[in-house]
């Protein structure tokens, strides 16, 4: 059987999850009792055994191939180190709120607000805060439960097991906010059999995330705690380059640690991806270098243009630009993160001959 | 049985060898009765326990076996008869008090009696327990037959009063469990009481005084032994082959011997004390036979010693070919069989011997055989609960973890019904030893999780001086004690968390929570029906240090079968079922497997069978459509 043939779970197995290099996005659970999403990572719960199945098509890690947009094609020459997009912009919410609470521009949660308000979708598939377990899925159908979700958690939540809960609970009308490896996940969705297009039917909108690498959560928490921060985590920041701080605010205050000393709990199948803008998103927000506050967007697809113009048209967005220093320099990152990327598998593919 | 506990004998009744053995007892006037349960030895003391409600004896399920033998040895100081029944790996545990009291020599007549279970039909090893007669130098008694049972038994407390030292009876599987007309004989009167003459104590010192004492006693025995009835011989005068027989296996052998119409070649010794040895029987049939067959369960205990007298009586027998494990002849594990007695019989007389038509003649008797089944648990076990939570924290924290099982019905925990989840299994209360020992093991990079479970009758039987070493040594450990009110495997004996005793009067449970608490150890307490919150209770404590106790608590099924059922009718909704389909995979019948749940292979879905499912309920948890509905039972 080729590559990209074979469907069943235990080869998902070998593949990805006994390498080590599942990246935990959640993809492959809740579709089946065969695997779970705990505590920040995903888990073998019993061997289906059955010879076809959804799983090992949706997994962003399991098959070697690259997908490609239909929009892409003939636009091969062209840089696409950021994927395939239609206008680059900067942005920021008009919410005080969200200044203080979200991430950067609070870009993302304010457009998912403005999504469940309108009723351009019934519920959001987030990442919540965790507790005692890890950051995991949450759906969201309030604006507060958005707003609560809002902030980044460095560490995989295998948020897309609530798509696929949602799915199987007959909701429609879903927005996802994920990862670049989530949103490729989507796209694979559906494109599998039997039934990846009517599934892939029920997610509204996908907003990604830019992303260079997630960290294994419990790894992340050991090391936390053994440094005195016990209590659950507020906020997490990594600022821009030269920075090389990892920042940690609780109740108790501010903690920083050298990102070096973080880095050792990057997931090892981080490694071996290519993406950092989320090129399978209809909209990817990130942060703006240089600039606090401010998200960078990249603009998609149709419905993700159509999404945010409505944003802007609402007023709850400000719009500005993104210099072009800024843009180059986040093509060359984009186009490393590639080449890693790129290098780790041919390693990896050649290390298991 | 009623009539069982009858004051006047000469009646036939058809008894199982166990309640002959409890017969043989009570007409031998016993007073005092202990025992911790095992198959194949539990209906021992559970009809002793019964006729103590009618007759001035007591009884009681102790908490393990050293301790019911020093109970009963205290009735026995004090000039009462006394017995104590357990299985082969009960002697294990009475041994070290086994061995001193036999130096100490007892009082009134106190009989050990081990129900071995050759082919470990219902055991975790397979163990031949009549080497503990030979280590502690007491007489062994083997009955054949549930007649030879009852009068044996009554013949043990006699020898032991003789010789003033305890006598052990042994009895297989076979023999415990086989029903025959038994005449009984009359129940003694009962009077007497207890009194300890403290002028003569019981120790063991001088050591070496006691010691050749206890030797002498056993010549006494050995005496008495030749002259006893219990040992005989039928046959030729100069057979062509001895077989020397005891147990089970001389009825095998009489059977091989009619059905291959050998008996003017074939003589039989029959031995019914197999130590000491009756040496000048034995000298006589020795010295007239050439070839020596041995048939006896389990070890070559008879055989091994034979050879040594042959040894010692050189050219006076002169030179013999024996048959036995030595020489191949019978297996050594395992149990042994008319066939298989048929078949060495045929090899060594050149007989052709077609177990074929013996099979043949059984199949026309059970015309349909019954189905391999695999071990399982029962339907609405609270066991496959908690191994089905066990397993969801085991794989959510995903570093190889593993369970560390003791011995119960939870031992079945290494088969699929309990997922695989059990990778130990030993003896009483070892699964908390042994998860002691993994709980230090991190100072060298061990970091496996173990999660340790034991029963509740386990815990008490020798899971709690594991635990205070485990509290004593801050071992890392997490014992699940599944405690299901009832020592299931064994058939539902009280113990001391049950709130009664063996003969039915009311006591105060000993409550395993503050006894775990007392000892200063973390102790929750959960539902093992409550899949989900059980499997996050167990991931948590798994991520604690130091010794832990979950007790997860819920009815043995058929505890609650009895005591007023379940709360559920089951049915699964065919139209959400996905059967084979992906996201599911027949999930509940080929994971889950509670035998209430089938495959309906024509419709390609699951299907409730409403003879099986107690309406648990907990499946419903399982199947991740929802299919399967829990509807309230209609109260009639
Ligand atoms: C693991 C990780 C790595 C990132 N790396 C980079 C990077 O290298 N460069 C860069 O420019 N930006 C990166 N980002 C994105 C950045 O942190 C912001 O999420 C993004 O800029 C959006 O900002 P915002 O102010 O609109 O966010 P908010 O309005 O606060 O919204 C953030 C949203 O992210 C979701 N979320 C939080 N944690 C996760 C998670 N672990 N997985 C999936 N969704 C989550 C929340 O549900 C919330 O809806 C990363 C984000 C994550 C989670
Ligand atoms: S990467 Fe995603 S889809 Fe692949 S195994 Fe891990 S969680 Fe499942
Ligand atoms: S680096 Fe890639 S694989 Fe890892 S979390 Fe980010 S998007 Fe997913
Ligand atoms: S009842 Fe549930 S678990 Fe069983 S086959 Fe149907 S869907 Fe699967």
């Amino acid at each position: 059987m080729a590559i990209g043939e074979e469907r069943y779970q235990s080869e998902l197995i070998t593949r990805v999850i006994e390498k080590g290099i599942c990246v935990n996005c959640g993809a492959c659970v809740g579709l089946c009792p065969y695997f779970a999403y705990f505590d920040g990572r995903v888990a073998v719960m019993d061997r289906c055994g059955a010879g076809t199945g959804r799983c090992l098509q949706v997994c962003p890690r399991a098959a070697y191939t690259q997908i490609m947009r239909e929009e892409a094609k003939g636009l091969e020459g062209r840089d696409l180190s950021l994927g395939f997009y239609s206008q680059v912009l900067t942005a920021r919410a008009k919410d005080k709120y969200l200044h203080e609470e979200a991430q950067y521009g609070g870009v993302v949660t304010a457009l998912v607000c403005l999504g469940l308000e309108k009723g351009l979708f019934k519920g959001a598939v987030l990442t919540d805060r965790g507790g005692e377990l890890s950051p995991g899925g949450a759906l969201a159908v309030t604006p507060f439960a958005v707003k609560s979700c809002a902030g980044s958690r460095y560490s995989a939540s295998g948020s897309l097991s609530i798509l696929n809960k949602a799915i199987k609970d007959e909701n429609d009308g879903i927005a996802v906010v994920g990862l670049p490896c989530q949103m490729e996940a989507l796209e694979r969705m559906q494109r599998s059999v039997p039934d990846g297009g009517d599934r892939a039917s029920k997610v509204a909108i996908r907003i990604g995330l830019f992303c260079t690498w997630a960290l294994d959560y419990r790894k992340l928490r050991d090391f936390l705690y053994k440094n005195g921060v016990k209590g659950i985590v507020r906020k997490y920041d990594i600022p821009p380059p030269p920075a090389e701080k990892f920042v940690v605010l609780t109740e108790e205050g501010q903690k920083e640690f050298p990102l070096g000393e973080i880095r050792v709990f990057v997931q090892k199948g981080c490694y071996l991806c290519r993406d950092m803008t989320a090129e399978w998103a209809d909209i990817s927000v990130g942060t703006m270098e240089g600039t606090a506050g401010w998200n960078t967007v990249l603009v998609r697809t149709e419905r993700g243009k159509d999404f945010l113009d409505d944003a802007f048209k609402e007023g709850i967005l400000e719009k500005g630009n993104l210099p072009d220093e800024n843009l180059k320099h986040l093509i060359v990152a984009s186009r490393n993160k590639r080449e890693r990327g790129k290098k780790a598998e041919s390693d990896m593919l050649r290390d298991s001959e | 049985m009623k009539e069982i506990f009858e004051r006047s004998g000469g009646s036939e009744l058809l008894l199982q060898g166990n309640e002959a053995i409890a017969r043989g007892a009570l007409e031998s006037g016993v007073r005092f009765c202990a025992g911790y349960p095992g198959n194949p030895s539990s209906e021992i003391i559970e009809t002793l326990a019964e006729a103590a409600k009618e007759i001035p004896v007591y009884a009681e399920w102790s908490i393990n076996e050293k301790v019911a033998l020093e109970a009963a040895a205290a009735a026995s100081f004090a000039g009462l008869r006394a017995i104590v029944s357990m299985k082969q790996n009960g002697v294990n545990v009475v041994s070290d008090f086994l061995t001193n009291l036999s130096l100490s020599g007892t009082g009134g007549g106190l009989v050990l009696v081990t129900c071995d279970d050759p082919g470990g039909i219902s055991s975790t090893n397979e163990e031949d327990a009549r080497l503990f007669a030979k280590l502690a130098d007491v007489p062994l008694l083997e009955p054949s037959t549930p007649q030879e049972a009852l009068e044996m038994t009554k013949w043990a407390f006699e020898l032991s009063e003789q010789i003033k030292n305890i006598v052990i009876l042994r009895s297989v599987s076979r023999l415990s469990h086989t029903r025959a007309n038994t005449l009984i004989g009359d129940l003694p009167d009962y009077g007497g009481g207890a009194f300890f003459d403290t002028k003569s104590p019981f120790h063991t010192f001088p050591v070496l005084t006691k010691h050749l004492e206890r030797h002498k006693k056993l010549d006494s025995a050995m005496i008495l032994s030749e002259r006893s009835a219990f040992n005989r011989y039928d046959g030729p005068d100069w057979p062509e082959l001895l077989v020397i027989a005891s147990g089970s296996c001389w009825n095998y052998v009489t059977e091989a011997v009619e059905l291959l119409d050998l008996s003017s070649k074939v003589g039989v010794l029959k031995l019914g004390m197999t130590w000491p040895l009756p040496c000048n029987l034995l000298r006589k049939h020795l010295a007239r036979a050439g070839r020596i067959l041995f048939a006896e369960e389990l070890d070559a205990f008879v055989e091994e010693s034979v050879k040594a007298l042959t040894a010692d009586l050189g050219s006076e027998v002169g030179i013999k070919n024996f048959y036995g494990r030595g020489s191949g002849h019978i297996p050594i594990c395992g149990e042994l069989s008319p066939g298989l007695i048929l078949g060495v019989l045929g090899d060594l007389f050149s007989k052709v011997w077609k177990a074929e038509i013996f099979r043949e003649k059984i199949r026309t008797f059970i015309p349909q055989p019954v189905p391999p089944r695999e071990f399982g648990f029962c339907a609405g076990c609270p066991h496959r609960g908690s191994f089905y939570a066990i397993k969801a924290a085991l794989a959510w924290d995903g570093r190889n973890g593993f369970v560390s099982g003791d011995i119960g019905c939870y031992s079945m925990g290494i088969w699929p019904t309990g997922f695989n989840q059990v990778k130990s299994v030993h003896a009483m209360g070892s699964g908390v030893g042994l998860a002691s020992g993994y709980g230090k093991l991190g100072q060298f990079g061990f970091d496996q999780p173990v999660i340790t479970v034991c029963g509740d009758s386990t815990f008490f039987h020798a899971a709690i001086p594991a635990l205070i070493n485990a509290r004593f040594n801050d071992s890392d450990i997490l014992l699940l004690i599944l405690d299901n009110s009832a020592t299931a495997m064994t058939g539902f004996q009280p113990h001391p968390g049950t709130g009664s005793n063996a003969m039915g009067h009311k006591v105060e449970p000993v409550d395993i929570e503050s006894v775990c608490r007392s000892l200063g150890v973390y102790v929750e307490v959960g539902d093992p029906y409550d899949l989900n919150v059980t499997a996050c209770a167990i991931y948590r404590l798994m991520g604690m240090a130091g010794p832990r106790v979950l007790i997860l608590r819920r009815k043995c099924a058929l505890v609650q079968g009895r005591q007023g059922g379940f709360p559920y009718t089951m049915m699964v909704a065919r139209e959400k079922c996905l059967g084979e389909e992906c996201g599911c995979g027949r999930y509940c019948t080929k994971i889950f497997r509670c035998p209430g749940l089938i495959w309906d292979a024509a419709e390609k879905k699951a299907l409730i069978d409403e003879v099986i499912c107690v309406g648990c309920g907990i499946c419903s948890e399982a199947c991740p459509r929802g299919a399967i509905v829990r509807m309230e039972k209609r109260k009639d």
